[in-house]
């Protein structure tokens, strides 16, 4: 249950290329894929030669962000990329590609690799979903395509999106592309986004505001932060109060 | 053939022939040989030409009102209209497609409209090649190099992705296409995005790198370098000279 009333009012946020104006009420906080296997030592994302301390270092500012927003009241949706045990919902391009050392699949350090259920493919302890918040289980990089993301956005009345997660140039950008032809605003927080590779981020993040904005806005977390306790007293509190585990 | 006699059919059954039938594959391509399974029939892949719109390439147009160098989006140009006629040499399926907004604006997202505002250059207001991004005007038009043939496919799409609320991926399994291969602009928004949207709806996509083209170089090659990332995050890049010579057609091998 939301702590207080949700404001009504439009909350404004510095941002690249311009101010990025949102409702609370019809704003929700998207975590894309923050799983075990892609951010944490010892998952599958570390086994294929990554350095997971890039992706892992989202995390003390997006638990923040996810505080001050459920203080706030606001929506928040998670998604997890993963398939179904048979593999059935798994195209054979994305199975069969190239000569990866694990396939999709296979028994990983986490348990079978980005399959349901298994305990790499489910979201890190530092940002788990409470009972109530949408978990998206999408099977391709992005969270709208095969998955009931656009109903959902539909019901709840949301028009904007304030996106975090990794990685920033494959399942953030495409995500975010697909929202962008769909209309919704969206808002990238630049430090809550991660990429194995930093010539990625910063390039996925510049195409985003390009031209104007093409895909929407950017912003460091602090800035949405700022915004959002002007109109919301709780979210004050949580983004600034000593951090539960 | 195959004699079905035995079977107690009197019909005799055409085996594809591969001295017959051109084929793709396999490519010489970053960061493996094109595509995954090895070759593909011809008519089972697909020429994706995407928004070679005047609006985006040509002098007076969406890009150029911005303040971008259309050198650098026209820089494919020359190579896409010889992959496109090869394509249609080896019986590709062709598919154009174009970015633009019914002339009411009533698909033109309230965000994308204020921004282009934003930038100096509002799609639906007036320009010296019509209406900035509305179907039917000049700016909106193909360019010649590239114009489609009686027969081709072409989709009209509101947005970056040539899937969203378009036929595309109806058109695409009606014809039992399998494979895709992109050529057009630009590199890191519309081609990007509509090969972001394939890849997950199990296409196997090949993207030309000189065949592309994007209104700053940077994005160009970030957007390239990005799709080769952990094994071919979503397909491949190989250049248009590597797709010829990797084509195998009735007469010859060629390259």
């Amino acid at each position: 249950m939301p702590a207080e009333p949700l404001p009504a009012d439009q909350v404004t946020v510095p941002a690249d290329p311009g101010p990025f104006g949102f409702v609370p009420s019809r704003t929700a906080l998207l975590l894309i894929d923050m799983q075990r296997d892609f951010v944490e030592p010892g998952g599958f994302g570390e086994s294929l030669g990554n350095d997971v301390s890039l992706l892992a270092a989202v995390i003390p500012p997006l638990r923040k962000v996810l505080a001050a927003t459920r203080a706030a009241g606001m929506t928040v949706l998670h998604t997890r990329e993963g398939h179904r045990g048979d593999l059935s919902d798994c195209p054979p391009a994305k199975l069969n590609r190239g000569t990866p050392t694990m396939r999709i699949g296979d028994l990983g350090p986490k348990g079978r690799i980005l399959i349901r259920g298994e305990y790499g493919h489910d979201i890190v302890d530092e940002l788990a979903p409470l009972p109530g918040e949408v978990v998206i289980d999408k099977p391709g990089k992005g969270a709208f395509y095969a998955t009931d993301l656009q109903e959902l956005l539909e019901i709840v009345g949301i028009t904007s999106l304030i996106v975090t997660g990794v990685t920033t140039e494959v399942c953030v950008h495409t995500t975010v592309r697909e929202a962008n032809d769909r209309g919704y605003e969206c808002l990238v927080l630049a430090d809550c986004v991660g990429s194995y590779f930093p010539e990625f981020q910063q390039a996925g993040l510049a195409m985003i505001a390009a031209q104007g904005g093409i895909f929407g806005w950017v912003a460091p977390s602090v800035a949405y932060l700022d915004a959002l306790s002007a109109v919301s007293p709780a979210a004050v509190g949580a983004a600034t109060g000593p951090e539960r585990s | 053939m195959d004699d079905l006699s035995e079977y107690g059919m009197t019909c005799t059954v055409n085996r594809l022939d591969p001295l017959r039938h051109p084929r793709l594959g396999p490519v010489a391509a970053d960061p493996y040989p094109w595509p995954y399974d090895g070759t593909v029939a011809a008519d089972q892949a697909a020429l994706m030409c995407i928004d070679w719109q005047v609006d985006f390439c040509g002098p007076g147009g969406y890009v150029d009102r911005m303040g971008y160098d259309i050198g650098l989006t026209r820089a494919g140009l020359p190579a896409a209209a010889r992959m496109l006629a090869h394509a249609r040499a080896i019986g590709m399926l062709v598919i154009h497609t174009r970015e633009g907004h019914c002339a009411d604006l009533s698909d033109l997202p309230a965000n994308k409209r204020w921004r282009s505002a934003q930038i100096g250059a509002e799609i639906g207001g007036p320009g010296p090649q019509g209406r900035i991004l509305v179907r039917g005007e000049p700016g909106w038009e193909i360019l010649p190099e590239v114009a489609p043939q009686p027969g081709e496919v072409l989709i009209d799409k509101p947005g970056k992705g040539a899937f969203y609320a378009t036929q595309l991926d109806l058109v695409l399994r009606t014809k039992g296409i399998t494979h895709l291969v992109l050529t057009g602009i630009t590199t890191d928004v519309c081609v990007h995005t509509t090969m972001r949207e394939a890849n997950d709806r199990g296409y196997e996509c090949l993207v030309l790198s000189d065949c592309t083209g994007a209104t700053e170089l940077g994005n160009h090659v970030a957007a390239l370098r990005m799709v080769t990332m952990q094994g071919g995050v979503f397909g491949c890049v190989a250049t248009s000279d590597a797709v010829l010579a990797a084509t195998t057609t009735g007469d010859h091998h060629a390259g």
